[in-house]
């Protein structure tokens, strides 16, 4: 793991067991493949509405070319933010993923938004293959100097154990934690 | 929403507080259930991580470069954060940490704050500040929210409503927020989702604890596996961290350190679900995020503490594994301790910030067995601690001139090999004698206690000295 002859495979297939063992789904690309199981995912969790960040084309693309896959609509940060009632799928393209703890790395800089893995009931992190590294320091080298005001390290979905010991997902953030891994 | 009692300390009354606790059924039932699976968790989480030992080593090293350098590294940390946005308050006690508490939302012009869990907040009575301010405080961690809502107090650092059964929450989800009665977990996480969910959008202030504050950065780290932290930090208009002082670590790069050891010892994760790291206030450009965040540190005996021989106390990350690992926690829970902490880390922690007077029967809460050191991810020598705070308590005179005593009896005995086996002979004829080698019903008073629910084991005919000493004749 901390080999720094880690190749891509390597830190994928690692981050695959890791991200899973932290209770999160992943699907792999391409993304015409993958889209067919996803709509199949959200549709079992009731999933009705799907939003992207404005800015974020990775998001949009696949937000959008799932719509045929499910009865879902397209909806705008706002409106969930508003208090939606409907089910809602968050997309949103990850900063990093790291395979030591199956993390997704998402983060404010640059302006980008948080939303649509903190307040929708199921997320969808994209994830560039490229992008995952080995240990958490890596993650974390290039925010030493000046960090945005969010780096959230996101690792499957809301948990909670509080009653009974028991484990119960979706107390407050998401249910439902996937990343689509793409080339 | 009712407000949540007073912490109020009661910690002298540990054991009058112990047998309460003992003969309460479902506390016993919830306490064997959740320890015991904590522990199991935890101790597969370390066996699965080789770099467990060396990475515990590397953390208790810069947690001492800490407490060595801590006036340094909370300079650069207050330097850090304001020059990114923060505005940091520093409070000497718990009421001036009140004081600035309901301050900070006054002038915010706050009237609902959305809480995620803190410990340190406990300690200054933060929730009864802000409400004298006018201000509703509700706890968003499901534990917490749940013993607000019956009004209680924790009764453990990571799992504050393990007392209480899901029969007893859907009772007050049915009183409180007019949901119907399930007897499903899911469904009941569902309804506090739900609620919470609509305070989160409409409170004006979001309060978190702090993990972690990175000196290099000036940043506050909240763990959380619901994910309550995370949303407190980021929709609500003012973010309060209220934080004690020794929770600084250097440097960002030495964050993983930490985050390979706490959710591990507190839970057997390998990470918690959410981990944020939040800097300063709201950049330009930002979509979302607190236009002001305070952070509220808190001093409350903690430098004075540092002075000490106890300094190394403040090492801790308030994991709760020594919880989960002492025998004594695992019979008698969290509302024993009286006070905000409990288990080893409260029984030493408690007498420091209070005062020995007002909790020197917690030291003696522990069997020195050792188990809680063996587990304690930054190794804190939590069993020297106890004995050494029973020691100062009878040099305070807070110990009855009985078990001294007899303590002074006891070392009399143990120290005169002669003597000990005089009194093991005798004591082995006249067990055998009476008893005819079943067990002593009762004994009399002053030991009469100890035999009121179980028998004394009969003395040995032959000492166990005795047999060693024939023993290690015949094998050599």
């Amino acid at each position: 793991m901390s080999s720094p002859a880690a190749t891509e495979g390597d830190l994928v297939a690692r981050f695959t067991e890791t991200f899973t063992a932290a209770g999160g789904v992943l699907l792999l690309g391409p993304v015409e493949a993958a889209l067919a199981d996803l709509g199949e995912i959200l549709r079992a969790e009731g999933v009705a509405a799907l939003f992207f960040p404005e800015d974020d084309a990775a998001a949009r693309e696949i937000a959008e070319a799932l719509v045929p896959f499910g009865p879902f609509h397209l909806t705008t940060g706002a409106e969930v933010r508003g208090g939606s009632a409907a089910v809602t799928a968050g997309f949103r393209s990850a900063e990093a993923a790291i395979a030591e703890t199956g993390t997704i790395v998402e983060t404010s800089a640059g302006g980008r938004t948080l939303l649509p893995g903190l307040i929708a009931d199921v997320h969808v992190s994209i994830v560039r293959a490229a992008s995952v590294v080995a240990r958490m320091e890596e993650a974390l080298a290039g925010f030493t100097a000046d960090p945005p005001r969010n780096i959230s390290f996101l690792s499957g979905p809301s948990k909670t154990a509080d009653i009974e010991q028991t484990l119960t997902v979706g107390a407050h953030g998401p249910k439902k934690a996937i990343a689509l891994l793409l080339a | 929403m009712g407000g949540r009692p007073l912490m109020e300390l009661n910690a002298n009354a540990f054991g009058r507080n112990s047998r309460k606790a003992l003969l309460d059924k479902t506390l016993q039932e919830a306490l064997g259930r959740t320890t015991g699976r904590f522990q199991a968790h935890r101790d597969a989480a370390v066996a699965a991580f080789p770099e467990f030992e060396a990475t515990r080593e590397r953390a208790s090293r810069i947690k001492r470069d800490v407490l060595d350098h801590l006036d340094t590294y909370l300079a650069r940390f207050i330097e850090e954060a304001e020059k990114r946005g923060a505005v940091v308050h520093v409070a000497r006690g718990p009421g001036q940490a009140r004081e600035i508490a309901a301050r900070i939302a006054r002038d915010e012009g706050v009237t609902l704050a959305v809480k995620s869990k803190s410990m340190a907040s406990e300690e200054i009575s933060f929730n009864e500040a802000l409400q004298g301010a006018g201000v509703t405080v509700v706890e968003s961690d499901l534990g917490e929210f749940i013993i607000q809502l019956a009004g209680e107090a924790p009764s453990h650092i990571i799992a504050p409503a393990v007392h209480k059964t899901r029969e007893q929450i859907s009772r007050l989800f049915e009183r409180h927020l007019g949901e119907p009665r399930t007897d499903s977990i899911p469904e009941l996480v569902a309804m506090a989702r739900r609620h919470l969910r609509a305070k989160f959008l409409s409170a004006g202030m979001g309060v978190s604890g702090g993990n972690f504050l990175v000196a290099d950065t000036g940043s506050v780290v909240i763990v959380t596996n619901e994910g309550n932290g995370r949303m407190g930090t980021v929709l609500p208009r003012v973010h309060l961290a209220v934080v004690g002082i020794e929770k600084v670590i250097p440097r960002l790069a030495d964050l993983p350190t930490f985050l390979r050891l706490l959710p591990r010892s507190a839970s057997g994760q390998t990470i918690s679900s959410y981990v944020s790291i939040v800097t300063g206030a709201r950049r330009a450009g930002d979509p979302e995020g607190p236009e002001r965040t305070h952070i509220l540190l808190l001093d409350c005996g903690r430098s004075a503490i540092l002075e000490g021989k106890y300094r190394e106390i403040l090492k801790c990350v308030r994991c709760a594994a020594c919880l989960n690992a002492c025998p004594v926690y695992q019979s008698v829970g969290g509302h024993a301790y009286g006070w905000v902490y409990s288990g080893p880390i409260g029984a030493v922690l408690t007498p420091l910030l209070v005062g020995l007077p007002e909790a020197a029967a917690l030291p003696d809460a522990s069997t020195l067995c050792g188990a809680c050191a063996d587990v304690c991810p930054v190794k804190i020598p939590l069993p020297d601690f106890l004995l050494e705070l029973r020691s100062d308590a009878r040099e305070q005179g807070l110990k009855a001139p009985g078990e001294i005593a007899a303590m002074k009896g006891y070392a009399g005995v143990m120290k005169r090999a002669g003597l000990l086996e005089a009194i093991e002979r005798i004591a082995g004829v006249l067990g055998q004698f009476f008893t005819k080698g079943k067990g002593i019903a009762g004994l009399p008073y002053p030991f009469s206690g100890w035999t009121e629910r179980r028998d004394f084991p009969v003395p040995a005919a032959r000492p166990f000295r005795k047999r060693w000493k024939i023993q290690r004749g015949v094998t050599r």
